[in-house]
């Protein structure tokens, strides 16, 4: 112990008497800049962030009623108690299904629509603000406003299906449990495709032209570019949107909090609204934070699977 | 094949979705317009018979709508300032000076970056309530800039690993620090970097929702998209106040949309992107 901390005192003269001798810009003196560099970000983030983290792997390991209550250990109690908790289920489920909707409608809106708009010359920046204006809406605001398209009697939905003859198909959109996540999510899904479609509208513009030029020598139509030449140029931004969805996904609470708050019957209970729901309404803290554990674990998962994924690409 | 001959089909195509896209924004600004009555009689994209103005006039009254954009705006600036201010020099010091513990100092940020805000609440709200931040503008600007800070510092981090080392190495043999170095020479030709990370973080501030709704409990210093949505509830039954309510909360960013659409456009995708 002794012999360790000599070494580093005498590591650290030494560093000193070198870093005196030395011209500006020493490891000695860049490592102090870079301190000072980062400082301000690291300190606002260890308070607001890692802190957090850390305080919330100890909380699921004890029980607490309350914010102003006393915490104590309960060991795996909580998860435990997580485990048998039929709502923690569903919400996982429904969590599942909602990432499953999110990337295949607002992902494949946003794939469909960049594949059209791309190919307009004269009128793609009208197309392209246009479809993207739904994205600038706050989900809160988008959950107002969906929860008025599906009103049962003045909503736009069931109206606008009356008047068009499809009486037979209006509902109740958000009263119906075998609907209610998809119908909120067709909401979110609004509001998110917007900046899937210019990503994919990117990822278009950097596909290599004589690529097509070949093909088109070779006879290929438009349906055998689009397979062959489209669709592997946009392999990574695919992957790229489609962990975004879902970490997008992964996120989503407003539009749910703000049309249905999970009901009816919790079948629109995501694991983000359950977390609300114990934290800030029945006070269970410790089953809280196993479910934050949860969450936390999935989005590192999804991050890393296709962070992977997308190495592999692109070597 | 001719640019004509492949325009005008795919905007015959396209027709039908736009407008089954924009349905929503054009039924909710008539309807703004209309008396109750007329809302009742349930033709959704009829005109009003009359623009009630009034109805706006209502809304921005009751809803308190001045004070909830006055709060929005504070957020906004305080954030986009701070992330700046904290993200440009981390960024730096992380892409262009060695320095012990680099590396620990990127995981630790990549962690931020994956984990959700919903994962963490409890004790940041407990750190918010020890720090006397609950209920203030303070607190908000602050959670948020933290929870911004990944992305920022990975956004700025990526560009300025993009800017050649000769650069500092000029600048060094002038005499220059490494802050010098930072305003003087990167931040000047950082303006793609500098404009996604301010339309970034200025929408995602402006629009969110999560923890405003942690943070901020009285109306006096709620934002707009929680003022909105308390409104919409307290007035559920009061179908122009909601609706007109709703148009002056997405009006304004929509119109600054149009305007500088292809900023924001530029912003959005070059920090999806890098970050």
């Amino acid at each position: 112990m002794a012999g360790h901390t000599g070494g580093l005192s005498a590591r650290m003269s030494k560093g000193r008497a070198a870093g005196a001798a030395l011209p500006e810009g020493s490891p000695n003196d860049d490592a102090r800049t870079a301190f000072w560099l980062v400082a301000p970000a690291l300190a606002l983030y260890a308070v607001f962030t890692l802190l957090p983290i850390a305080a919330t792997f100890w909380l699921s390991f004890n029980s607490s009623a309350g914010f102003n209550t006393s915490a104590s250990f309960v060991g795996v109690g909580n998860y435990a108690k997580a485990a048998q908790d039929p709502i923690v289920w569903k919400s996982l489920v429904h969590t599942f299904a909602w990432l499953a909707y999110h990337v295949v409608m607002a992902g494949g809106l946003g794939l469909l629509l960049a594949l059209a708009v791309s190919r307009l010359r004269i009128t793609q920046v009208f197309f392209r603000t246009a479809f993207f204006l739904p994205h600038l809406v706050s989900l809160a605001v988008v959950g107002v406003i969906w929860a008025n398209i599906y009103d049962p009697f003045f909503g736009l939905l069931n109206t606008a299906l009356t008047q068009i003859g499809l009486g037979a198909f209006t509902q109740g959109w958000l009263s119906d449990p075998a609907l209610v996540l998809f119908s909120v999510n067709v909401a979110s899904s609004w509001q998110g495709f917007g900046l899937y479609m210019l990503l994919f509208i990117a990822g278009l513009q950097n596909i290599d032209h004589s690529l097509y030029d070949a093909a088109e020598v070779d006879g290929a139509n438009a349906f055998q570019k689009l397979i062959y030449v489209t669709l592997p140029g946009l392999r990574e931004v695919m992957t790229f949107v489609i962990s975004l969805a879902m970490i997008n996904g992964l996120k989503g609470f407003a539009t749910v909090f703000v049309m249905t708050n999970g009901g009816p019957f919790y079948q629109s209970e995501l694991i983000t609204t359950y977390i609300y729901r114990l934290a800030f309404q029945s006070q269970d803290h410790g089953l809280a934070a196993v479910l934050c554990i949860l969450l936390s674990l999935l989005a590192i998962v999804i991050t890393i699977v296709f962070n992977r994924w997308r190495a592999r690409l692109s070597q | 094949m001719s640019v004509r001959n492949r325009e005008w089909p795919v905007v015959l195509a396209l027709t039908p979705v736009l407008i089954l896209i924009l349905a929503p924004f054009v039924w909710l600004v008539i309807s703004s317009f209309k008396t109750e009555a007329e809302i009742g009689r349930a033709d959704p994209f009829t005109w009003p018979a009359d623009l009630m103005w009034r109805n706006y006039l209502d809304a921005w009254q009751i809803g308190g709508f001045g004070e909830l954009v006055g709060n929005s705006l504070i957020n906004l600036v305080g954030v986009v300032l701070l992330s700046l201010i904290t993200c440009a020099p981390a960024g730096y010091a992380l892409a262009k000076i060695r320095f012990p513990g680099r590396e620990w100092l990127f995981y630790a940020f990549i962690l931020g970056l994956t984990v959700p805000v919903q994962a963490i609440v409890i004790p940041l709200y407990q750190v918010l309530f020890g720090l006397n931040l609950v209920n203030t503008l303070a607190g908000i600007v602050l959670v948020q800039v933290s929870n911004g800070i990944p992305f920022g510092i990975f956004l700025m981090r990526s560009f300025f690993i993009g800017v050649p080392d000769d650069l500092i190495e000029a600048a060094k043999i002038d005499g220059a620090s490494h802050f010098q170095i930072l305003t003087k020479v990167f931040l000047p030709i950082s303006t793609p970097a500098v404009q996604a990370l301010v339309i970034i973080s200025a929408l995602s501030t402006w629009n969110d929702f999560f923890l405003p709704l942690i943070v901020l409990i009285s109306p006096e210093v709620q934002t707009l998209p929680l003022g909105l949505v308390r409104f919409a509830s307290t007035y559920a039954s009061d179908y122009r106040l909601v609706f007109s309510g709703t148009v002056i909360s997405f009006l304004p960013i929509i119109l600054l949309y149009i305007l500088m659409q292809r900023r924001f456009t530029e912003g959005l995708t070059q920090g999806a992107i890098k970050g």
